[in-house]
């Protein structure tokens, strides 16, 4: 029998200290930029409408009445914002840290069930600048835990712009996309075939496949860009980056599906050590406009590698005054569980201490051997 | 930089290695070993070639243990994961079809079937009840033995069929070797795989 559910793990020492430091640089790079954090329930009451609706976790409440477990944090902040409980002068910038719980996913490499995310969100204003910050604030926070990453930068808008003008109805343009979003080209040209769009406009939707790569794409794009609203798009994109004056962004203007409440620029982070992204976010501006990303805790970790030796403790105290002054000076104690000094040298060579206290003295050791010696194992 | 490549064992693999080598990576046909991995080298970095299990080659695409793979449609349909499909490499070819006993017109109770979520699609688009029995080999037996009524599976030349009086009743789609790619490598290795899909792509179209 399994111990616990599968999707799962145990955090272990020194594992979680690690854990909890890069996901308080994490935060504190987002309170940097004045977003103030908060807690939303992780069980929540389970909507339909829900973007992760079908791969939440489900329980059943006393009344018969059915919770999910959190899933994200995009949707449960903006059923906060619904509320009154925040004073709504926008924009608003805000964080969260925590679990969340995904039924649906596989359990393998990168990808658990129960995973912790650290998100933030700027809400109440749609532009440019707004956009450019989040890619700024990402990078930030990347940077803030030391992985190596690159930034890419969609607008899933192109690709509908780009679909539009053949005229076909929506489950035609959904399963469309769908092979976009695979850069399945030979699939999407039969597909085209079959749906008697030829041409030019053939051509330009299968360009979209091989639309990826430095700042050059959003050139090759303009081209193809015949509709106001792939203008749009494109212009949009370009503001937001050039806001950033940063030069180093990926492009991918075949980016088709995503999260489907993304109304417009979606930024993804990949890094060379990890075969998965490590921060995902996009704008949505349905209803109230609002963009964020979260970062994938644990998939920062698996990018990092293996948690730094980190000793629980690096002071032996004698008693608990010694222990207080250590303390004091920034040491992590343990106190001497025995008054047997021999017993408790031993038990700090086994467990990698380095010092002893002995009243307000640290000695190594060594010296902590020949004071046992020197006084006649007496303290 | 360097580049993985995952590639299922058997025939397909020596077709892909050829087809690979062609397109310009420094790769040659192993010899005879026990080898699970073959790693080349040339003045672009480290290749590594992981041999694999063709249902398994998805996997490592997606997971990103591997950069780049080539597998079969059949069973990247049958994978269901996210990975970029950029190249029909047009070898391999073979169809996924339904396929009876000569002459049977019972109901289908049981599909027998190595592909149990094309196989569930199939029942779910017909709108029958049929239920999906999962096996790994040999899956016409299945028909001749009556453990399913129907079977769904590759149909190459149609030879096996003819031989033990299978028909094949349905074709469901038609398969060939797909070169898929790691989502986060085509972006980061992109001055890697994007040459490579283009050579690819010239030898595909020439052959």
């Amino acid at each position: 029998m399994s111990v616990i559910p599968f999707g799962t793990r145990y955090v272990l020492p020194p594992e979680w200290e690690w854990r909890e430091q890069l996901k308080n640089k994490l935060q504190s790079t987002l309170s940097s930029w004045g977003y103030a954090a908060l807690q939303t329930p992780a069980l929540e009451l389970h909507d339909p409408e829900h973007p992760q609706s079908d791969k939440a976790f489900r329980l059943i409440d006393r009344d018969g009445s059915v919770l999910s477990l959190r899933s994200e944090y995009t949707a449960a902040i903006s059923r906060l914002l619904k509320t009154d409980l925040l004073a709504h002068d926008y924009p608003i910038r805000l964080q969260s840290a925590g679990q969340v719980w995904l039924r649906g996913l596989f359990s393998e490499l990168g990808r658990l069930r129960e995973f912790t995310q650290v998100d933030a969100e700027l809400i109440g204003i749609s532009s440019p600048a707004a956009d450019a910050e989040l890619l700024e604030l990402a990078r930030d926070a990347l940077e803030a835990v030391g992985v190596r990453f690159r930034l890419e930068v969609a607008d899933r808008s192109f690709v509908q712009a780009i679909l539009q003008p053949t005229g076909l109805e929506d489950a035609a343009l959904e399963e469309l996309s769908e092979i976009i979003e695979r850069k399945a080209q030979p699939e999407l040209a039969s597909k085209l075939g079959g749906y008697g769009v030829s041409g030019t406009l053939k051509a330009e939707i299968l360009q979209l496949t091989d639309l990826y790569g430095g700042p050059w794409v959003l050139d090759i794009a303009q081209k193809m860009a015949h509709s106001s609203a792939a203008q749009d798009a494109l212009e949009r994109l370009r503001q937001t980056v050039a806001l950033t004056g940063r030069t180093d962004f990926l492009f991918d203007l075949g980016m088709a599906r995503r999260l489907a409440y993304y109304t417009g620029m979606t930024f993804r982070a990949y890094t060379p050590d990890f075969g998965q992204p490590l921060l995902g976010g996009g704008r949505y501006d349905t209803g109230l406009p609002g963009a964020g990303f979260a970062i994938g805790l644990e998939r920062v970790m698996s990018a990092l590698g293996a948690p730094p030796k980190l000793p629980t403790a690096s002071v032996l105290a004698m008693g608990f005054a010694a222990a207080k002054h250590a303390r004091g000076l920034g040491h992590r104690v343990v106190v001497a569980h025995s008054q047997n000094p021999l017993e408790m040298l031993e038990y700090a060579h086994k467990n990698a201490l380095e010092w002893v206290a002995v009243g307000e003295q640290l000695l190594s050791l060594e010296h902590f051997a020949e004071h046992i010696t020197k006084t006649g194992k007496k303290l | 930089m360097n580049l993985t490549i995952a590639l299922p064992k058997g025939r397909v693999f020596e077709e892909a290695l050829e087809l690979l080598a062609k397109a310009g990576l420094p790769l040659m046909l192993p010899e005879k070993s026990r080898a699970l991995m073959h790693t080349f080298r040339d003045e672009t970095g480290e290749i590594t070639v992981y041999e694999l299990r063709n249902s398994d080659v998805p996997i490592y695409v997606d997971l990103g243990v591997a950069d780049i793979g080539i597998v079969g449609k059949d069973v990247l349909m049958e994978a269901g994961r996210q990975v970029y499909e950029p190249l029909d490499l047009n070898f391999s070819h073979c169809r996924i079809s339904l396929i009876r006993e000569r002459g049977a017109t019972s109901t289908i109770q049981r599909i027998a079937s190595k592909f149990p979520r094309i196989t569930q699609r199939y029942i779910a688009e017909k709108g029958i009840t049929a239920e999906v029995i999962k096996l790994s080999g040999n899956i016409e037996l299945a028909a001749m033995t009556g453990l399913a009524e129907a079977v769904i599976d590759i149909v190459q030349t149609g030879s096996t069929l003819k031989a033990n009086n299978l028909e094949e009743i349905e074709v469901l789609g038609h398969s060939s070797a797909r070169l898929i790619v790691n989502r986060a490598s085509l972006k980061l290795k992109a001055e890697r795989i994007r040459p490579l899909i283009s050579s690819l792509q010239e030898l595909v179209k020439a052959s």
